[in-house]
């Protein structure tokens, strides 16, 4: 009797469980042991034998990854074969006879060797030792092989990035998985020495993207010499991307900025009609295909940041681009009539400041829509002083600037649209009517990325319907099956009457066609557009250009900058002039239709007090010759 | 005046009162563990970390085993709720501010160190488990008075599933079963119980085992049906009602020859069957693919032989190729060439097999098997029931966990994940083995009346 306090015959009950739980964990252990015997004695010799002659190893075939397209079908990230030296230890000693080592040498110039044959030896695992072989190295190798025991050549699917710089920060670029990134993903059949993907599509897909790697495992006998072959199995291709760009105008938009100027900006095209991204090139740009190359690191000290993608992450004043907003604002809440015109003789007086317009002249008197296609400032800062900055900042925010527009990509900026708020917030300052008159004409603490601009101008092609904008269009297994497909979808409305998208759609077509943007003038195809200069502390102006075509059911959207490039209608508008020829198949010769010397706008200076030095050249004026 | 024999030293009493083959077992284990993880980690680059780190965590848990060993167990016994709590909260917090390793958001990561609060939620079960069915040990006999106990099982497994750590999970069943039964439960209830989880676990299992072969199914159509209708739908209702029609013909067929069985009977098992199908396409639908994957290559491990059952290969040859005497100490040539993946951890028992052979291998799972035997001894010596509960409960997890990790192993059952206790390289297995075995301690000194 052993429990304390209660009646014997409970602890009777108990002993009988208590047996049988007992007799159960014998029948366990006997069970276990039984199958211990069974292994290694009755079967022991086998598995000896098998552990002694038929040790074999896994050689990984690293499966090549899906091949991104652009929606036409040509590909723009590949894969190529290279073939790649592999070493397996084969026996126990500590290190690579010395033979071995020097007639390695020979033929594969790398310091690292010893180093590393070494330490595969020791570790026992399988060590890469040279990757993209020559021929001749494959077949030197091949030559001295009995030399050369345990070291073996295989083919791999290297990824092939077509025009590297051109679609670098569309796709990005592959290294190797970190220490850190194993721990967390290790379970997802991430192993150690993979590749993954950084920035752009190549991350953002990478799981998709990423194939079934296959291996050969192969025998080897006691001398360490390759048996025979047990199995092998092949890899498996990733899935494919079909993306919605094009990559013809990809090249058109990416050297129409390398010859810029500076070399420095960014291009993004839109669909209107779908939200589809069509462009979206960034200047100056990587080759993502050294990515492993040792050079590969000089990108980061590169001071002119080409591993930055200015398209979505870099953050301008929109400059005179924004008229656009302060035209349909003004306009549409009745702050303003159609026909209403002011006269601007190169200055404008507000309280104890001038504020200058760029035509150091004056543009004379100019109604609200040639205001617009001359960009006007002075009639402009009248127009957001009678509109007022609330009705501004709505109406930039229903065109979704200031925020994220949710495309698939990795890290877009917001930007930033002032209020009243935010002044008294971070300036500690209320809001003056000064502000206003810079807002106008998109100066001040107003921020956009390229492509909020691009979508602003998309939106403004399709009067107001914003569709989701999306890279990817669809996912398709190796196998043909669509894994996934994208669903186009609007994601907002600017509702404005048809009466101010009619006015604004003249005003910018009047732009193209005698205007700041003549130089993109075709006589087939009506183009709409705004240019913009903007004005920046740092440096130079930002050259702008937001654009549409054709005019009447348009099919692409454009928004070029050229960073620090100068004058809107000088640079910016030949770029999206390359564009639209590429994209509609027009041939001009190059000859730029406008007359002598593009019409410039220059240095924009709202905040008056200084003189500043007005750079342009001077633009004959009137209409350019039928 | 002397009286001999009488005045006893603590320490003299101390010693005849201890449980000289539970600490010989224990200390064997432990000595074995520490060299084979040793032999295990040589090559890995800097074996002296793995070393030094089990041994810290040896060390960390023989300070808490004397703390429990000294602390009266019987502590543990008013307040059940309080630590059933108290294991969720510490379960919750890990699904909230846990770090994720391997897709399982199980660890709390404290920049040296890392450890798992499932293995402390284990002892803290245990111990609440016991408490619970301590209090209610009279009525145990109903099946009504099973739902609670159940329903702390399925919360506590709940909560470990969302991590998601499904291996962790297996053990409570079993525990949980057997203090069941040993309190006093019905065999019958635990029987229908078993009989729902072998449905639930073995539809899938059986279909999985009969897609691996194509073959066998277009050869019989009945077959092919039957596994398409472990996915749901139609197929699938239609064979449930079937078998429920046919139950019932059997129960009136049996009726009429006078063979009276309950209708509930009938009812119970109908039900069962049902529910258990049912609970089966959720854990079909549930399984992930890594998990599909282990149960695909633990019946055939033949059809992935470079990944997963790569594993279950290796570790076979590698135990059977120690034959009788083993290749010898830090000479297994599997482990030392690295053959065998996870040696440290899961397999580190194929390491012991390939290097010290049966002699000694088989040791170590008697060694096991007296830790086993031992802590059933010290439950049927408890002062109290609850003592003899926390006791069963502690031997129960200590056998399965042999049995899941050794069977595994050895290639009788799929891969789990789960270690072997003072075996293998783990801090926080190590830790919450030794302090059970501090609370069996505890348990066992003070089986005497004082």
């Amino acid at each position: 009797m052993v429990w304390q306090q209660e009646h014997r015959l409970s602890y009777q009950d108990y002993l009988e469980k208590y047996r049988a739980i007992v007799y159960l964990f014998i029948g366990l252990f006997l069970f276990l042991s039984l199958r211990l015997f069974h292994l290694q004695v009755i079967r022991g010799k086998h598995y000896r034998t098998v552990s002694e002659q038929q040790r074999t190893q896994i050689i990984l075939e690293r499966a090549p990854r899906g091949v991104i397209y652009d929606y036409k079908g040509k590909v723009i990230v590949g894969n190529k074969t290279s073939f790649v030296a592999l070493f397996y230890p084969f026996s126990q000693e500590m290190s690579p006879p010395q033979e071995t080592i020097k007639c390695l040498k020979n033929i594969l110039p790398d310091k690292n060797l010893a180093a590393r044959l070494t330490q595969g030896w020791r570790s026992g695992q399988v060590v890469r030792l040279a990757q993209d072989l020559g021929r001749e190295e494959m077949f030197r190798l091949q030559e001295q092989r009995l030399m050369l025991p345990g070291i073996s050549v295989i083919r791999e699917a290297r990824r092939d990035y077509r025009s590297p710089e051109v679609n670098a920060h569309l796709v990005g670029y592959l290294s190797e998985i970190s220490k850190k990134e194993l721990e967390r993903m290790g379970h997802d059949g991430y192993r150690s020495g993979d590749w993954v993907g950084r920035t752009g599509l190549e991350q953002l897909y990478d799981s998709a993207l990423r194939g079934q790697d296959g291996g050969w495992q192969i025998e080897v006998d006691a001398y360490g010499r390759q048996t025979r072959l047990v199995r092998h199995i092949s890899s498996t291709i990733g899935n494919s991307l079909h993306t919605t760009i094009d990559a013809r105008l990809q090249e058109v938009a990416a050297r129409a900025l390398k010859e810029s100027p500076t070399g420095r900006g960014a291009v993004v095209g839109i669909d209107p009609r779908s939200g589809a991204i069509r462009v979206l090139v960034s200047m100056p740009g990587f080759d993502p295909n050294v990515s492993f190359q040792p050079e590969f690191a000089g990108y980061m000290n590169d001071n002119s940041l080409p591993m930055f993608n200015r398209a979505v992450q870099a953050l301008y004043p929109p400059g005179s681009t924004f008229k656009i907003i302060t035209f349909a604002g003004a306009l549409s809440e009745n702050k303003v009539n159609i026909k209403h015109s002011y006269t601007c003789n190169g200055k404008y007086t507000f309280g104890n400041k001038t504020f200058k317009c760029w035509e150091k002249k004056g543009h004379g008197t100019v109604s609200l829509s040639q205001a617009l296609a001359r960009s006007c400032n002075v009639y402009f800062y009248q127009l957001g002083l009678r509109t007022g900055p609330d009705i501004l900042q709505q109406l930039a925010r229903k065109f979704q600037l200031g925020q994220i527009t949710g495309l698939d990509v990795l890290s877009e900026k917001a930007g930033l649209v002032p209020d009243t708020e935010w002044k008294q917030k971070k300036m500690h300052e209320s809001w003056h009517p000064g502000d206003t008159i810079n807002m106008a004409i998109g100066q001040g603490p107003l921020w956009v990325t390229p492509l909020q601009m691009a979508s602003l101008i998309s939106a403004v092609a399709n009067r107001g319907t914003m569709y989701q904008l999306h890279i990817v269009d669809s996912i398709v297994s190796p196998a043909g099956e669509t894994v996934y497909s994208f669903q186009t979808r609007k994601k907002a409305e600017v509702k404005l009457s048809e009466y101010v998208w009619q006015a604004l759609a003249s005003a910018m077509e009047d732009a193209v066609c005698s205007g700041t943007a003549r130089a993109c003038y075709f006589p087939d195809l009506q183009v709409a557009g705004k240019t913009g200069t903007a004005q920046n502390p740092h440096g130079r102006d930002h050259a702008w250009f937001v654009s549409y075509a054709p005019a009447v059911n348009p099919e692409l959207a454009l928004a070029v900058i050229v960073e620090n490039g100068g004058s809107g209608g000088g640079v910016a508008v030949p770029i999206a002039r390359r564009i639209y020829e590429a994209a509609f198949n027009i041939n001009t010769g190059g000859a730029i239709k406008a007359d002598a010397g593009a019409w410039e706008e220059g240095v924009e200076k709202p905040l008056a007090g200084d003189n500043v030095e007005v750079s342009t050249t001077p633009a004959a004026a009137g209409k350019r010759q039928q | 005046m002397q009286r001999q024999g009488e005045e006893k030293t603590l320490l003299h009493r101390f010693a005849e009162n201890l449980d000289w083959l539970l600490m010989l077992s224990f200390a064997f284990l432990l000595a074995t563990g520490i060299m084979a993880i040793y032999s295990a980690t040589l090559h890995y680059g800097n074996p002296g970390k793995f070393f030094a780190t089990q041994l810290a965590a040896v060390a960390i848990g023989i300070a808490g085993l004397v703390f429990f060993t000294s602390l009266n167990y019987q502590i543990f016994r008013p307040p059940t709720y309080i630590i059933y709590g108290f294991s969720s909260a510490i379960l919750m917090s890990v699904l909230l501010f846990g770090s994720t390793v391997r897709g399982t958001k199980g660890w709390f990561n404290l920049g040296y160190f890392s450890f798992q609060p499932v293995e402390i939620a284990k002892l803290l079960f245990i111990l609440a488990l016991a408490g619970y069915l301590d209090k209610h040990w009279r009525d145990i006999r109903r099946w009504t008075k099973l739902v609670a106990p159940l329903a702390l099982l399925l919360g506590q497994v709940g909560l470990i599933l969302m991590q998601p750590d499904f291996s962790s999970t297996l053990v409570y069943f079993p525990v949980t079963l057997i203090l069941l039964y040993v309190i006093g439960a019905e065999s019958l209830y635990l029987l229908a119980l078993i009989f729902f989880g072998a449905i639930a676990v073995g539809i899938p299992l059986l279909a999985t085992f009969f897609k691996l072969q194509p073959a066998l199914l277009t050869a019989h159509p009945v077959l092919k049906y039957l596994v398409a209708a472990t996915h749901g739908g139609l197929p699938a209702v239609l064979i449930l009602a079937g078998i429920v029609a046919a139950l019932f013909i059997l129960w009136w067929f049996l009726r009429q020859m006078r063979i009276h069985v309950p209708f509930v009977t009938f009812a119970v098992v109908a039900g069962i069957i049902v529910a258990g199908s049912a609970s089966s396409a959720v854990v079909q639908k549930s399984l992930k693919d890594y998990q599909r994957k282990r149960l695909i290559v633990f019946l055939n491990p033949d059809i992935d032989p470079l990944g997963s059952g790569y594993n279950i290969i290796q570790s076979k040859i590698a135990i059977g190729s120690g034959r009788f005497l083993g290749k010898g100490l830090f000479s297994g040539t599997q482990s030392q060439l690295g053959f065998l993946p996870e040696q440290h951890t899961d397999f580190v028992f194929s390491v012991i097999g390939e290097e010290t052979g049966f002699f000694f291998t088989e040791l170590a799972i008697m060694a096991y098997f007296i830790l086993v035997w031992r802590a059933m001894v010290v439950a049927r010596e408890a002062r109290d029931r609850f003592g003899s509960l926390v006791a069963t409960g502690i031997a129960a997890m200590f056998a399965f966990y042999a049995v899941i990790n050794i069977g595994m192993v050895m290639g009788l059952m799929p891969a789990t994940g789960l270690p072997l206790p003072l075996l293998s390289y783990g801090g926080s297995n190590m830790t919450s083995s030794l302090w059970a075995i501090g609370i069996l301690l505890s348990v066992h000194i003070r089986r005497f009346t004082h």
